[in-house]
């Protein structure tokens, strides 16, 4: 997937680092960070009230992809908006769920893991539903995922 | 076997989300990443406006919780574009998709760190598991489009 980006990582890392691997680690910064906040938080704001301030939260990365130009209309607008709405409201959906798992005492530490697991249902439902094939390390992912899951519970 | 409650949660999270990563492929080889994520974020406004009523009823929000929650809003979807960024900027799916998906790693430190959390043996030995495993399924066979978290 693309998207343009009108902010470059600081000259210094630039300079070590490539752009791309920059971004990488920013995007592990900002999810690993929301992770904890999130369970910090759920002691005092129930999951519904999370997810409506979450929304509002979204909006200023909405205002940074809106200003990039880069909106083209694809080649089926109502098809891709169609799923990219759904993709949206099961989110939110999914949100809510991992909001009140830590409201029900879940662990960040155990929680956030268990939850990065989600690529195994994509997998899973990309076999039957979409017809792509399972990599190799996809398939030992899917075994070693469901060990993991059991293994969190405990 | 008793399974607690925050589990079955965390599956329906981990459900939700993996639905997602179709349909957000469904939605991005029809439109562009920018209309596909400015409506994806429309849907979440759209059901944040629908479990508003549940929540007009709660008592006093402290004005930090405000802010923390909304930073959270940002903070996952700032991750979600930094992560498209670097496949932008010439990253390798291959490689900047299992990258990202070493979030865990971080979050499990600062809530040892900073929320005091312990962890069981097993516990321990499945984060492992599950850190492999993130990292595994999200290497897909060569020819298929990369997936970013939802």
């Amino acid at each position: 997937m693309d998207l343009t980006v009108t902010a470059t990582p600081p000259k210094a890392a630039r300079k070590r680092f490539p752009a791309w691997f920059v971004y990488s680690l920013l995007t592990i910064l900002l999810w690993g960070v929301w992770g904890a906040l999130t369970k910090a938080l759920s002691a005092d704001i129930d999951a519904y009230m999370n997810q409506v301030l979450f929304s509002i939260g979204v909006l200023p990365v909405m205002a940074i992809v809106l200003v990039s130009g880069r909106l083209a209309e694809g080649v089926n607008r109502r098809r891709g908006i169609f799923y990219a709405f759904i993709t949206g409201v099961l989110g939110g959906t999914g949100n809510i769920a991992f909001f009140k798992a830590f409201s029900e005492g879940g662990k960040a530490s155990v929680v956030v893991p268990a939850t990065s697991l989600s690529p195994l249902v994509t997998v899973i439902l990309g076999y039957f539903l979409l017809k792509e094939r399972a990599s190799g390390s996809q398939k030992v992912g899917l075994a070693l995922a469901i060990a993991a899951i059991y293994l969190l519970s405990l | 076997m008793h399974i607690p409650l925050w589990l079955i949660f965390a599956m329906v999270a981990l459900a939700f989300w993996g639905i997602t990563g179709v349909t957000q492929k469904l939605s991005t080889n029809a439109i562009s990443t920018e209309l596909s994520f400015l409506w994806f974020g429309v849907a979440m406004i759209a059901l944040g406006l629908t479990v508003l009523p549940l929540v007009l009823s709660h008592g006093h929000l402290a004005a930090k919780d405000f802010w923390l929650a909304v930073a959270g809003g940002t903070l996952n979807s700032l991750g979600a574009y930094t992560s498209f960024a670097a496949l932008e900027k010439g990253g390798k799916a291959s490689i900047v998709i299992p990258l990202c998906y070493l979030y865990p790693l971080l979050t499990i430190v600062l809530a040892i760190a900073f929320l005091h959390e312990t962890l069981t043996r097993p516990q321990l030995f499945g984060i492992v598991l599950a850190l492999v495993a993130a990292v595994l399924l999200s290497r897909e066979a060569p020819g298929q489009t990369g997936q970013a978290k939802r």
